[in-house]
This record gives structure tokens, C-alpha cells and sequence, in this order.
């Protein structure tokens, strides 16, 4: 199979992501709830686990690392301690579901949308300098778009954020691993990311930085102040009730240390070059529109095909063992704001694992997709 | 033998802080707090030898890390609060 969907999850892993979970299982037990062996074992890697994160991502203390279960917990942790009901939210044109639909379950919330145009990072920023105004209490921005690869100008709204003392959410997913991402650089009050796209590690892994205070999503046990009833007011205990995923921490470092050992800045541009070469090779194709972005887009892209349904166009590639995702991709806003919302798109995602070779055969293979479809219609 | 023990408000502090002292040359261990001395619950505690303390506590304020509590364990398996 060419697997072209690293998006959503990379689905080749570092051998010793498996590994290491497959060694976590057989020989760790919870963190913090004993103090034989296989316990403090597990409370050693979760601690190595926060380190190597802190290390990763520019947080000063291990202790702001949260392990969460997805992007879309830490998401919904992040927006729960900041935005109350009837609050007021800026998020930007390119969100996930998993930003608005939690901003949309809290009753009242004013979202205003800093929409600016696919690819202009200009005009992003100039959006978000008019909407954030005194009475925002959160701003929310995807660092890269996870549709398009539209790489989200974060640091100059990181600091407008700064400036307007408006605190601010990062949506990591499409970036971590990928691009730097600097918790303290931006001085963001969150940042959320998954543990199993640009980290390499297992589904059902994911981080959350936090900048500062935070409410908790699920009370619970923690392993500490146990004589009382309310939740720690420390972290990580305070957002981290109930047995932690170990096994799943234990795959999430490896990746980290995959990803630290290859370097972002090499990942990024393996993956820039694969994406860059495919688009080289469709964009003459006639009856194909390809998203492309120049230095403001990552090492992902979406396109259509003009008269071919995208979710068909995908089955098609299914059926030559080409995995791609179609569709609006869980990100209706991100379509409305690139005019995609009534087509969808297919999206091509890479990883470190991809080459050269599966990019040419895949573009051999969809060029003759749409000849023949063209035949058909 | 005799040690003291730094009580930290979490496993992770606990961790973090022995981290800090391993740093410095000074070995200590994260165990969970004794009940005797833990009134809040589970707790956990960083152990070092007792001709450490004074080299600990300074590592520690340099690092801005606060213990919660320091105790004294004697010999014979007593506790007794010192002043950090």
C-alpha cells in the first residue's frame, strides 16, 4: 500500500514505537498509584515522557506537560478553561471540528472568525489584528491547516496575542514533529497536539502545553491529596484523573525521540519536497485544480478533479492501494473559507516513511484515474 | 540509617525535583510519602542521605523548586518535621 494519509495518523512507525509499547504493557503498571517497581517504572517514563516533550516544544517545567488521549481532548480542556458561556472567541478561517464544535457546545459564544484568504499569511494576520478586540476573551489558530497545508502565521499572532493581553490557544495537530512550535516563544496559554501524526506514536496519545491555569475535563484519582475531594489545584494531576494511557506514553517517546534524533527542520523538508514533486507532476494534468501555497504551505495538499466526485476519486485510488482522505476532512470552516465546502477535496498527506517512487506512481496512477473517468463521463 | 525526606505536592514535582538533584551530584530517591507524615493522602517524597540536606535545599531554591515539607527519619523509624 502507499499510504498518503499521515494527516489523519502515520500509519508506518519507528520500529521502537512498537516496541516500546509492547514492552510498556508486559512490564508497567499505573504511575502514581504504587511504589513497587513496575509502578515508579511507569511514573519514570511518564516523567522521561514530559521531558523529552518539554524539550521538544520549549516548555520550561515537565510538570506543564498534560498527556491527554487526542488533540481534540486537550482542545476541549484548553476551551473549557477559557471560554465560559456567553464569552467571546476569535478562532481562524482554517479551524477543525475540533475546535468549533466544542466552541459551539458552550451556550452563548460569540465566535468571530478571522477569515483571510488561503495562502496570504498578510491577510490572516491582518484579519486577526481587526477582530481581536477588548472584549475576546481567547484567540484559537491552527498552526497549519490541516486541509490545505496552509502554514497559519502563529508567531505574529502569538504576538498580537501578546500585545492585546488576549490569551492563546495553538492547534498543533498538523505541526508537531513537523515545524517548531515554541510554547514559551509564543507565550501561548495552550498548545494541543495528537501523539500519533508527527510524533509518531500510537492512536489514542496526545499533549497538551500549558502556559498557565487550567479546569479540569474529568475529576477523578490522581495518585495525590488523596484525603481530599476537590481535584489537585497542581499540575499535570489536575488534568490528568484516572489511570494514564502508559503503554501508549511509552510509543509516544519513542516517536519524540525519532522525531528529535531525524530533526524537524529534515522531516519538514522531506515531506515539502514530496508534496512540492506530486503537485509538479498533477497540476498540468487538465481537469485538476491543485491547492498550492509556495513556502506558506507543509508537506500536504489537497486538490479536485474537475467532474469526478472526490470521495470516488479516492475509492479510485483505494482500488490501486493508494490511501488518500476525502471529503471536507472533519473541517467544514477551512472549506467554507477556501471555497471547497460543496466539492470537498482529496488530500494527499506524507510522512518521513513516503518516497519519490510512491509520489510518481501515485501521480501516474491518478492521471489515468481522471483520463478514464473523463472516458466514462 | 538516618535521611531526610522532601515531601513534594506531586509525583511529578517529586520527579522533577530529584531530577534537579541528580543534577547536582546529589542522589535521591522518589518514594511515596509515609502516611504517618503524608495528612493530605498519597503523597510522594524525594529521599536523601542526611549529610545532604543543606546542599539539597540550596540546589533547589536556586531551581526555584519549593519542597513542601522536609522530615527528618531517624534510625529507629521516627519523623520529625524540620525547618527548610
Amino acid at each position: 500500500m502507499i499510504y498518503f494519509d499521515s494527516a489523519a495518523t502515520t500509519l508506518e512507525k519507528p520500529q521502537a514505537v512498537p516496541s516500546a509499547t509492547a514492552w510498556a504493557m508486559r512490564h508497567l503498571a499505573s504511575p502514581g498509584r504504587g511504589g513497587y517497581s513496575a509502578g515508579m517504572g511507569a511514573a519514570d517514563l511518564m516523567y522521561r515522557t514530559r521531558e523529552q516533550a518539554a524539550h521538544l516544544f520549549h516548555v520550561s517545567d515537565p510538570e506543564q506537560v498534560v498527556l491527554t488521549s487526542n488533540a481534540t481532548h486537550g482542545l476541549n480542556i484548553a476551551i473549557r478553561s477559557l471560554v465560559k458561556p456567553g464569552g467571546t472567541v476569535v478562532i481562524s478561517g482554517y479551524e477543525h471540528n475540533a475546535v468549533t464544535r466544542p466552541l459551539h457546545a458552550i451556550p452563548g459564544v460569540k465566535i468571530k472568525v478571522a477569515a483571510g484568504p488561503l495562502f496570504d499569511a498578510g491577510g490572516v494576520y491582518a484579519a486577526f489584528e481587526r477582530e481581536v478586540t477588548p472584549e475576546v476573551d481567547a484567540v484559537i489558530v491552527n498552526h497549519v491547516s490541516n486541509v490545505f497545508g496552509f502554514i497559519q502565521p502563529v508567531e505574529r499572532i502569538a504576538r498580537l496575542c501578546q500585545e492585546r493581553g488576549k490569551p492563546l490557544i495553538v492547534d498543533a495537530s498538523q505541526s508537531a514533529g513537523i515545524l517548531p512550535v515554541d510554547m514559551e516563544g509564543w507565550g501561548a496559554a495552550f498548545v494541543a497536539m495528537p501523539g500519533h501524526k508527527g510524533l509518531y506514536g500510537p492512536q489514542g496519545t496526545g499533549l497538551l502545553l500549558c502556559g498557565g491555569d487550567a479546569a479540569p475535563l474529568l475529576c477523578g484519582g490522581t495518585g495525590s491529596l488523596s484525603a481530599r475531594q476537590e481535584m489537585p489545584d497542581f499540575l499535570p494531576d489536575r488534568l490528568e484523573a484516572g489511570t494514564q494511557n502508559v503503554c501508549g506514553a511509552a510509543g509516544l517517546l519513542a516517536g519524540m525521540r525519532f522525531v528529535s534524533r531525524k530533526g524537524v527542520g529534515r522531516i519538514h523538508a522531506h515531506e515539502r519536497a514530496l508534496a512540492c514533486r506530486m503537485m509538479d507532476r498533477l497540476v498540468c494534468v487538465p481537469g485538476v485544480a491543485v491547492f498550492r501555497g509556495g513556502q506558506e504551505q507543509s508537506g500536504l495538499f489537497s486538490l479536485t478533479v474537475e467532474g469526478m466526485d472526490c470521495e470516488v476519486a479516492a475509492e479510485e485510488l483505494a482500488k490501486w492501494d493508494v490511501a488518500v482522505r476525502a471529503g471536507l476532512h472533519c473541517a467544514p470552516l477551512a472549506h467554507q473559507s477556501a471555497g471547497t465546502a460543496d466539492t470537498g477535496t482529496i488530500r494527499f498527506s506524507f510522512s518521513a516513511f513516503n518516497n519519490a517512487g510512491q509520489v510518481d506512481r501515485t501521480a501516474a496512477i491518478l492521471r489515468k484515474i481522471v483520463k478514464d473517468g473523463k472516458k466514462a463521463w | 540509617m538516618v535521611s531526610y525526606l522532601i515531601i513534594c505536592r506531586s509525583l511529578t514535582y517529586a520527579q522533577r525535583t530529584a531530577h534537579v538533584l541528580e543534577r547536582a551530584g546529589i542522589s535521591g530517591s522518589v518514594l511515596r510519602s509515609p502516611k504517618l507524615i503524608s495528612k493530605e493522602g498519597c503523597g510522594y517524597c524525594v529521599r536523601i542521605p542526611e549529610r545532604r540536606l543543606t546542599d539539597a535545599l540550596m540546589v533547589l531554591r536556586r531551581e526555584g523548586i519549593a519542597p513542601k515539607q522536609v522530615f527528618l527519619q531517624t534510625a529507629d523509624g521516627e519523623y520529625s518535621e524540620v525547618k527548610a
